[in-house]
């Protein structure tokens, strides 16, 4: 694959600028999202992280420069023809009372049925792999109140699973998670990735679990993008004090490698 | 299943009674005679004195439940309804505007006219400067137009000649007394066709209700769905107005209730229990209105007030709990 197929066939911003009314918060960034690799968007609070995500799924208007998505301007792409190509979760997302797993995860088809057409063997099928992929074939029929923190997370990645893309963004996927249901969403996430070949990006908080579950990370600071690379590039003793502020040791993973940030 | 059948049996028994209970006591019997016979005190009762006000009470409470519904699910929160949020307060001004002043239009048009300004007047007034809206606002900006709405009525109402002020007042109240075949052919004529405008935006509903960023995600255009549910829902609360008056909270409470009984979640469902709850809450005030004080009949707004005043106030004490408030 040449340089020019990857940045044709997946996500990239050009001269993006994004702000909310008068304050800019993203200035003038160009970079791509590597097709079929795991990226994380990571950052101090405030840096614009879920502001470029958001608009990475054209829920914001930018307000100069682009956004593409196989090499179109995203704001071009018709409503439906995005949604079959691009899925987004945003951050803690809030379930109708007394909805069931099932139905919620059904709602994920709704771009790839036409205006009367009937419920099709595909799209069970399609939902039944996303509930199995999240592990939650067992609890289709409960419903969301009734579930853990964790399950509840993981019955919304099932719902833009079922929305079956190419493309999933996830706005802090492991916030308010404990430990282990943070590791079992990155890992679930990670297998789609390898298994699927589907492009995901997420906002991150923790830097140890980003480094160690993605390919390739954006690191912004307070004045814009930092760093942007595979995370032995990406997270150096000098690019986390740009953005973060932070004085940190930067170590390898002792069980895979990767680096470790240790703050002093 | 169990849950639509308990729905249906009740309405089937309120309205059976609605049709028993009156100045004369009809029994099943004397009813059942009139409709194959089509003569005697039967046949009078289902024909001109019951008849219709029962049907125009179960249509009219119909459509109310169901716009309820609309905005609740719309607005993901219990408070949001019409009657709540200005837009039938809206749409009873406009109908004794137009009567006081002798604009000769169907009522059903000035009561849309109403509803939909009333609307349009909440939402711009609870843009907040940063463009944002929460829905709280909405409902607070609601409230404060309902009640303007409401008392603007009234001094139109004082500036009638007097016979006139006492049927608008009444009116004002929410009032089924001495409706015709015509009022029930209007309210399920037009609530019929509103219910199909409904059921083309069902989806976009069950998207929206999770959450704008996710709708859009799955191929909603947020503003044009949202602006064609609103209608619907203002037009529907408008064709309720337009037979029984603005008959508080049976758009609030028919929603939450119907969903309940029949034990459904999906926006279809919802809808289709709210409508059926709807009309037996309306028909069952309607019945204890009519009986509760012999010989004299309280508008049934008085009744569906009296309901759903304690609801009101349970939810805002649920909701100020869960920190809602």
């Amino acid at each position: 694959m040449t340089e020019n197929e990857v940045s044709d066939a997946g996500l990239s911003t050009e001269a993006l600028t994004l702000a909310y009314r008068d304050r800019v918060v993203i200035r003038d960034l160009s970079l791509t999202v590597p097709d079929r690799r795991m990226t994380s968007i990571l950052g101090p609070n405030g840096c614009g992280k879920s502001t470029l995500l958001k608009a990475m799924a054209r829920l914001i208007a930018p307000a100069g420069g682009h956004v593409r998505l196989g090499g179109e301007d995203i704001g071009a792409i018709d409503t439906r023809a995005l949604a079959r190509r691009l899925a987004i979760l945003p951050q803690s997302p809030k379930a109708p009372e007394g909805i069931t797993v099932a139905d919620l995860v059904r709602r994920g088809r709704t771009p790839w049925r036409g205006f009367l057409s009937p419920w099709t063997e595909q799209d069970a099928n399609v939902c039944r792999q996303a509930l199995e992929a999240v592990g939650l074939g067992e609890l289709a029929d409960r419903s969301i109140d009734e579930l853990s923190g964790g399950q509840r997370q993981r019955a919304w990645i099932a719902l833009v699973l079922a929305q079956d893309t190419s493309t999933l963004l996830l706005d802090e996927p492991t916030t308010w998670l404990d430990l282990t249901h943070q590791l079992e969403v990155l890992s679930l996430l990670q297998s789609r990735n390898r298994a699927h070949g589907t492009t995901v990006v997420c906002v991150l908080h923790d830097l140890n679990l980003a480094a160690r579950y993605s390919d390739h990370l954006i690191l912004l600071g307070p004045s814009g993008l930092v760093a942007v690379g595979p995370p032995g590039e990406v997270v150096t003793v000098e690019n986390l004090d740009a953005a973060f502020g932070l004085k940190a040791l930067v170590v390898p993973d002792p069980v895979t490698g990767c680096p470790m940030v240790v703050p002093h | 299943m169990k849950g639509w059948l308990v729905l249906i049996s009740l309405l089937a028994g309120a309205l059976l009674l609605s049709l028993m209970i009156g100045q004369v006591l009809m029994t099943p019997a004397m009813l059942w005679t009139g409709l194959w016979s089509g003569t005697g005190p039967g046949a009078l009762t289902l024909r001109v004195l019951r008849g219709p006000s029962t049907l125009t009470a179960a249509g009219a409470g119909a459509v109310l439940g169901a716009s309820g519904t609309v905005f609740q699910i719309l607005l993901r929160n219990p408070l949001a309804a019409p009657d709540v949020m200005g837009f039938m307060s809206g749409a009873g001004l406009a109908v004794v505007a137009g009567v006081a002043f002798g604009v000769l239009l169907p009522l059903p048009l000035l009561a849309a006219a109403g509803g939909l300004l009333a609307a349009l007047v909440v939402t711009l007034l609870s843009v907040r400067p940063n463009g944002a809206q929460s829905t709280f606002t909405l409902i607070l900006v609601g409230i404060g137009v309902s009640f303007f709405a409401a008392a603007a009525s009234s001094f139109l109402v004082t500036r009638m000649p007097p016979q006139e002020a006492a049927d608008a007042q009444r009116w004002l109240v929410g009032s089924l007394s001495a409706r015709s075949w015509q009022h029930a052919a209007q309210v399920w004529g037009i609530g019929s066709l509103l219910f199909l405008v409904l059921a083309v935006q069902v989806r976009a509903m069950a998207l929206l209700e999770l959450g704008d960023d996710l709708a859009a995600g799955l191929g909603v255009r947020i503003n044009r769905a949202r602006t064609g549910l609103i209608c619907t829902g203002v037009l529907l609360a408008a064709a309720g107005v337009a037979v029984a008056g603005p008959v508080p909270f049976v758009a609030l409470m028919a929603g939450p209730l119907g969903m309940r009984i029949a034990g459904v979640t999906q926006p279809g469902a919802r809808l289709t229990a709210a409508a059926i709850t709807g009309a037996l809450v309306t028909v069952l005030a309607d019945v204890v209105s009519r009986s509760l004080v012999p010989g004299l009949q309280l508008p049934v707004g008085v009744m569906t007030g009296l309901m759903g005043a304690p609801y009101l106030l349970w939810l805002l004490m649920k909701e100020a709990e869960a920190g809602e408030l």
